[in-house]
């Protein structure tokens, strides 16, 4: 039934699953998804729960993208649910079909990599299901067992690697990152004329500035605009950054590896302790700031923490509302709009702070709708942005809704607050032909905030 | 004919309540007892966690944001499926009985309600059950993701409301004070089984779903305030 071959990559992927043969493997599917039964609660009501009503393909990215049987999330989810049923409950020993239970089909597993790597697990569907359930749990739950078994695609698979074995997920040693970091030093004092410092591993600064690594190396804007606020307000020495943990990125949240995701985590915990700050100071990534806020913190993954996770972006929107900085807005005239990304808007209900920098920076916000936690995904989400040979679909069908509420702003700027969302607007922007630009929220900031009364010279304005 | 009144009207019920109620008692038990590690955050989220479930379970806000005209069809079957219930409850209970007199409701004021409001209520819960059937048929997103037994839930609930109507409607009326001896006979354990074929059919169907509800996707009346309850929590 719903497991029938479809084309969204294909995806680079292993040729086989690690099992030793697809007896082995089909072992393994349902070890995995008969461990449902212990839990997790969610995943378990999820099992059993859903009235197949269809509202989540109504209010799908993916599925309004192209309305194809194997996109509609409901339909995706149902891979395991019915083999759940299967083997799990007895109405659907009993009664299989009738109950809509079916058994897992040997060989099929490899099929999987496109249905579940073809969600972006942007969670827009619990905001509407009438159950609130939330098809994202079931995807990571799918995107587990293809990873135990081998089936993670190459490049996620390489992303994780990388970041556990260098701390970040660009592959950029100390040295790397230090030249990076003179560079933004020299552009801000090309800016400003005088001297703005990005503190690195100053052990005993306060807060702990963690980006994903895109804002050090590719959109650096955003950083320096973090490092000019600071400055601003007479607080450059009590920040830092880490030459070893400068990327908040962590796949193993959408491959579904658990292990993995607490492993590159401790990483960052370790070292904010080392550097004894107060505030783990996340910067404009969403599913970073979702995994230590609203994952590692609140789930006390680590215990009791002698440093809180705050955002960036909450911070200085709090400087603004207290009236310490100041702009020059004419320094961005252009219209601009704002993307909230799934993981801060949706799932940390982080939406106010990005848009008070926004207002304060530039000459004209204006909104896209639906927006804040009901705004719709770019269609790069759960990591899919980094899969170069899905381009097309994320172009076509995963972008479609984005391309077209962008458009309905009239905006010349999308601000997005995630490394992963500008990858994928900046390809959308480019494949389409809009004439937007793409960045940060602390770039339009960084372009106009009054750094001793003057804002930033800049020689070329995009 | 006589063994089959007896087993549908005087041995089904014992069994049919009593697997309902096992059914039921050992989900809601799993449920609450399946640990829950992490904690769902989910936004805009409402201030009140418990009214927002409570929201949810009696208005449906998120379907209604979602998808409108499933909320119109979904939530008027919901509510005329409740009505009928309560309906029902009055021939197991004076209770419904005595509290709209206390309200002062005369005798002539309670058959009314019952024929209209449950006629009503009856009309309604079956165009707007087969409007249901026919979107699960019509609507691509939701025949893709339907099976048989989302069919089959649909179909048993349109053949009990529709036995049902005909009882109120047609040729032979339901006749309540037989259908109250049926219900203390039953719980007197010295079952006496009415002889209407329809009223037989009605309480078979009536019945196989009791049944059914602990095992399908009718579940979700029970697991909509779990789920609920998980995601909304802060």
């Amino acid at each position: 039934m719903s497991h029938k071959e479809f084309s969204i990559g294909p995806i680079a992927v292993a040729q086989s699953s690690t099992a030793k043969h697809s007896v082995a493997e089909r072992v393994e599917v349902i070890n995995a998804i008969s461990a449902i039964k212990n839990g997790p609660k969610v995943l378990k009501l999820y099992m059993e729960t859903c009235a197949k009503c269809g509202t989540c393909a109504s209010v799908c990215p993916i599925y309004y993208g192209s309305p194809d049987p194997n996109l509609n999330p409901a339909r995706r989810s149902d891979l395991i649910r019915a083999i759940y049923k299967k083997h799990c409950t007895t109405s659907g020993k009993v009664l299989g079909g009738l109950v809509g239970a079916r058994d897992y089909d040997e060989g099929e597993l490899k099929s999987w990599v496109e249905h579940f790597y073809s969600c972006s697990g942007c969670r827009r569907c619990a905001v509407y299901c009438p159950f609130g359930i939330d098809n994202s749990v079931i995807t990571r739950k799918g995107r587990a067992i293809l990873d135990k078994l081998g089936l993670t695609p190459d490049k996620m698979k390489l992303v994780v690697d990388v970041s556990l074995k260098t701390g970040n997920t660009d592959n950029v040693g100390k040295e790397g990152f230090l030249a990076a970091i003179d560079f933004l030093e020299e552009e801000m004092r090309d800016e400003h004329g005088i001297e703005i410092k990005i503190p690195v591993d100053a052990v005993g600064a306060e807060y702990f500035y963690v980006p994903p690594s895109g804002d050090v190396l590719v959109n650096p804007e955003a950083t320096t605009g973090v490092a000019k606020v600071f400055h601003v307000l007479g607080m450059g020495a009590r920040w830092t950054m880490s030459s070893t943990c400068f990327d908040g990125a962590n796949y193993g949240l959408f491959t579904g590896d658990d292990n993995a995701m607490k492993q590159d985590n401790k990483l960052y915990v370790e070292e904010a302790k080392r550097l004894g700050v107060k505030y783990m100071f996340m910067g404009e990534c969403g599913h970073a700031y979702r995994i230590m806020k609203m994952m590692m913190e609140k789930g006390g993954w680590w215990g009791k923490l002698p440093f809180k996770v705050i955002n960036c972006m909450e911070w200085t929107a709090e400087q603004i509302a207290a009236g310490r900085l100041e702009f020059d807005k004419s320094r961005n005239p252009q219209p601009v709009t704002y993307h909230d990304p799934c993981n801060f808007g949706r799932s940390c209900d982080i939406t106010e702070a990005p848009r008070e920098i926004l207002k304060a920076s530039c000459k004209e916000f204006r909104e896209m709708y639906p927006n804040r936690g009901e705004n719709w995904c770019c269609g790069g989400g759960g990591g899919l942005s980094a899969i170069d040979e899905i381009l097309e679909f994320r172009m076509k069908v995963a972008g479609k809704k984005k391309v077209e509420q962008i458009n309905e702003t009239g905006a010349r700027y999308v601000a997005a607050a995630c490394s992963n969302c500008k990858r994928q607007l900046m390809q959308l922007t480019e494949y389409h032909k809009m004439e937007v630009a793409v960045g940060g929220v602390h770039d339009m900031l960084s372009r106009s905030i009054l750094v001793d009364g003057k804002a930033a010279e800049r020689t070329e304005l995009e | 004919m006589q063994g089959l009144a007896m087993f549908v009207g005087g041995v089904l019920p014992y069994f049919a309540i009593g697997l309902f109620l096992i059914g039921m008692g050992y989900r809601i038990r799993v449920w609450i007892k399946t640990p829950q590690p992490g904690k769902m955050t989910i936004f805009p989220a409402p201030k009140s966690a418990t009214r927002g479930i409570l929201a949810e379970v009696f208005f449906f806000p998120s379907l209604f944001k979602g998808d409108r005209g499933l909320w119109a069809m979904s939530w008027t079957f919901h509510v005329t499926l409740v009505l009928v219930f309560l309906g029902h409850l009055r021939v197991v209970t004076g209770l419904i009985d005595s509290t709209l007199h206390s309200m002062g409701v005369s005798e002539a004021g309670v058959q009314w309600m019952s024929s209209t409001v449950g006629g009503i209520a009856g009309i309604v819960m079956l165009a707007t059950g087969l409007a249901l059937f026919f979107r699960r048929i019509y609507t691509v997103r939701a025949r893709e993701v339907s099976s048989f037994s989302d069919f089959f839930a649909l179909l048993l609930l349109l053949a009990i409301i529709v036995t049902g109507d005909l009882m109120r409607f047609a040729g032979s009326h339901f006749d309540l004070a037989q259908t109250r001896v049926w219900v203390a006979s039953l719980l007197s354990f010295s079952p006496v089984v009415p002889h209407s074929g329809m009223f037989l059919v009605h309480a078979l169907l009536g019945q196989i779903l009791l049944m059914y509800i602990p095992f399908s996707k009718i579940l979700h009346l029970g697991g909509i305030f779990f789920t609920q309850a998980l995601v909304q929590r802060r």
